[in-house]
């Protein structure tokens, strides 16, 4: 990849087509459960609207997540005809990485994507191939665009490492992981269950790294119950917030699950969930660490140096963790645009990038804005 | 107020010992369900609760602490060792945050167990010295009930007011957002005593350690949980408009920490703009209100303190998290010196003891 601007985005979320399934699945096999688009009732908006259906099931959302391509600035699709070519058309969003001055990103999911649990592994299966060859095509247009595969979680761990291995060969260059898959659907294992250790073995020898993105699965869980008085932008508000709580439980769960020495060459990433709680993880997992002598409990490492040798995260609007980036590791640290959601910073990402990097070195601006994502995805 | 040290410990635990309640409530009208220590058959030790074997076991994890955990004046020798002036006492067996009887199907026998709680720590405690800061634990429902105990409570003492963050996970109660729960924050805004949220309220947003973790990797794994759940706790805080609506009431997090407070608290004033929360009527941003009303606890941080200005050093308050297995004790002077190293003395003075000293009124 070119850098010509000096920023990438280690979180954006890449939309495909409105065919991308129905022309990848099989029609015979899968009928209407192929997911596509239909118009609905929606008691919201007088007039029809136009929704994702997988296997039969109305997405919930809009149709298209992407407030902040809109004209009008957190308006939400209805309709796919209003949804801006710059969310799913390659060589469109290209313009728009352009306009924001931005080299590359990271493409996460943008619904339907990410998981496609209908009791059905073999219906999964086929929804998560479709999913990472169409996604692909983003690699395939530009080497601006960086893919993450997903997996099939309810597949036989052969079939989830050969999908992973199918897919960094087509381009993908990272894995999207839940936090706790067996809180997603009965029956799957939590993410300390050596079960996973071939996945990450694998990922580890193709040098893709695990993604956790947000809550990664856990926002209805580590969260309290939520309160109906509080208007839309408030629930939001409070969603929005508490997401950050699952990476401050998942880094000491790998941390304290011992995976990181198992795999010591597997990069963990963190997507939006900012900075700021890492250094007070970190203290604590030390202080626990030195207290409890867990070198002599098979933590031979401690906490904090496993940290700086395989953990990234992103940040976007924040000073908290850049005042505290000697402590998380300037080299761990990544900058975000989440294009095209609500807190994205497009299409003024440079204003954000100075906002949070008052003061800071050249060095360490570098770093931050685009050298280590070269570095973890071996871009340049 | 006499300062030896110069230091409060804003968040320290007393392990209850085994005869609280079974001196103070009636064998005739509860009989078993009191709450008391039964013998295993391997011969250790558990404490029943409504009949309801507990998990845990009496002994605080730390042999060396187990004495000062129980007893007041090995506490007060404890306290010298390590150079803390007063001691701000949360529970134990009652749950850390306070939360235990709030989970019994029974209100009455709920309150008759706070009562004996509450009567207990200003009988073996606050008596044996001013120098420990009892704080009441609270009936959850009704609401009634929970007014006139801390109104009794305080009354004989307490000066602070713990209740568990998120009650209707405990039981079936409304959600702590609802105006039902007006009367409590409006009777600790009146007696100006502060409201604390210890972290643990809750066990639901706090993941449990895998399988294959190590007895002590998974004790490890399970204190560092629980202080970050309460991100989740300050994340419906802040827009529940309790803060707005009564603007006296003062609220502490503890067992929290300063470098994902001050995150959070800069979180809630991007998102708040981006979701454009202006416009619904709040009077004050989120940091505004923070610091206005809120504190938060810490005790091993160091780096994070790089961040204090995010809650603001008048906003921060210290302990040493005695006698949990985490606590800077002995050494938590050594801690300190190093911690604060960079801090100038007069925020120093701040948050090792003049916040507390100033919200608990010593």
């Amino acid at each position: 990849m070119e850098i010509k601007f000096g920023l990438i985005s280690s979180d954006s979320h890449g939309q495909l087509g409105k065919d991308a399934y129905t022309a990848r699945m099989s029609k015979q096999k899968w009928g209407d459960r192929v997911p596509h688009i239909i118009e609905v009732r929606d008691e919201k908006f007088s007039d029809p609207v136009e929704r994702w259906i997988v296997n039969g099931e109305i997405q919930g959302g809009n149709v298209c997540n992407c407030p902040t391509a809109m004209n009008e600035r957190g308006y939400y699709p209805q309709r796919w005809e209003e949804v801006p070519r710059a969310v799913y058309e390659p060589a469109e969003r290209l313009k728009a990485l352009d306009r924001d001055r931005v080299d590359g990103e990271v493409l996460f999911p943008n619904g339907p994507g990410g998981t496609f649990f209908y009791d059905n592994a073999e219906f999964e299966l086929d929804c998560v191939r479709a999913y990472n060859d169409a996604l692909a095509e983003y690699r395939a247009a530009s080497d601006r665009f960086i893919p993450l595969a997903v997996i099939p979680f309810m597949s036989s761990m052969a079939t989830i490492v050969a999908e992973v291995e199918r897919a960094a060969k087509a381009g993908h260059m990272g894995i999207n992981m839940l936090a706790d898959p067996s809180a997603a659907v009965k029956g799957l294992k939590n993410l300390g269950d050596p079960f996973w250790h071939p996945l990450w073995n694998a990922c580890q020898e193709l040098g893709v790294g695990v993604h956790l993105h947000a809550s990664a699965g856990l926002a209805g869980k580590l969260s309290l119950p939520q309160w109906k008085g509080y208007s839309r932008r408030q629930a939001h508000c409070v969603s929005t917030l508490r997401n950050f709580c699952t990476a401050t439980q998942i880094v000491p769960y790998l941390i304290f699950s011992g995976m990181l020495d198992k795999f010591p060459r597997l990069n963990w990433v963190f997507a939006e969930t900012g900075l700021g709680w890492v250094s007070s993880v970190l203290e604590a997992c030390d202080h626990e660490w030195g207290k409890r002598r867990l070198w002599t409990d098979g933590i031979a490492t401690r906490p904090s140096d496993l940290f700086r040798r395989q953990i990234y995260v992103d940040f976007w609007f924040e000073t908290v963790g850049i005042e505290l980036r000697d402590y998380i590791g300037v080299d761990r640290i990544l900058w975000e645009s989440d294009f095209p959601h609500i807190t994205s910073t497009y299409p003024n990402s440079w204003d954000a990038v100075e906002h949070s990097l008052q003061g800071v070195s050249a060095e360490d601006r570098e770093k931050v804005l685009f050298r280590n994502a070269a570095r973890l995805y071996r871009l340049t | 107020m006499q300062l030896k040290y110069g230091l409060i410990s804003a968040d320290d635990h007393v392990e209850e010992h085994g005869t609280v309640w079974t001196q103070r409530m009636s064998k005739a009208k509860w009989g078993e369900r009191i709450p008391h220590l039964q013998t295993q058959s391997d011969g250790s030790q558990r404490w029943a609760i409504d009949g309801v074997p507990a998990e845990r076991g009496p002994v605080t994890e730390e042999k060396q602490m187990a004495g000062a955990a129980y007893d007041p004046r090995q506490r007060l020798e404890a306290m010298d060792a390590d150079g803390v002036d007063y001691s701000v006492l949360y529970p134990t067996v009652a749950g850390l945050a306070g939360e235990r009887f709030g989970k019994l199907a029974d209100a009455d026998l709920e309150l008759a167990c706070v009562q004996a709680y509450n009567d207990w720590l200003i009988e073996e405690w606050a008596s044996v010295s001013p120098r420990f800061v009892p704080q009441c634990i609270v009936p959850i429902w009704p609401m009634e009930r929970a007014v006139a105990e801390i109104r009794r409570a305080v009354a004989r003492g307490h000066k602070g007011v713990i209740y568990p963050a998120s009650p209707m996970e405990l039981r079936n109660v409304p959600h702590i957002n609802e105006p039902d729960y007006d009367p409590l924050w409006a009777v600790c805004a009146e007696l100006e005593v502060p409201l604390c949220f210890h972290s643990g309220a809750s066990s639901k947003i706090q993941m449990r350690a895998g399988d294959t973790f190590t007895p002590a990797a998974a004790q490890a794994f399970d204190g560092i949980v629980r202080s970050v759940s309460s991100i989740a706790v300050l994340a419906n805080f802040l827009f529940s408009r309790v803060l707005d609506r009564f603007p006296n009431l003062k609220v502490v997090f503890a067992e929290s920490s300063l470098g994902w407070i001050a995150y959070e608290i800069e979180y809630a004033d991007y998102q708040s703009a981006a979701d454009g929360l202006q416009s619904e009527g709040y009077s004050l941003k989120p940091s505004e209100l923070f610091q206005r009303q809120c504190f938060v606890s810490c005790w091993y941080d160091q780096k994070s303190l790089r961040v204090r200005k995010y809650p603001s050093s008048a906003n921060i308050l210290w302990s040493t998290n005695f006698p949990l297995e985490s606590s800077t004790w002995p050494s938590t002077r050594a801690h300190l010196d190093r911690a604060f190293a960079e801090v100038p003395d007069a925020e120093r003075r701040q948050i090792q003891w003049q916040n507390a000293a100033k919200l608990y009124n010593l």
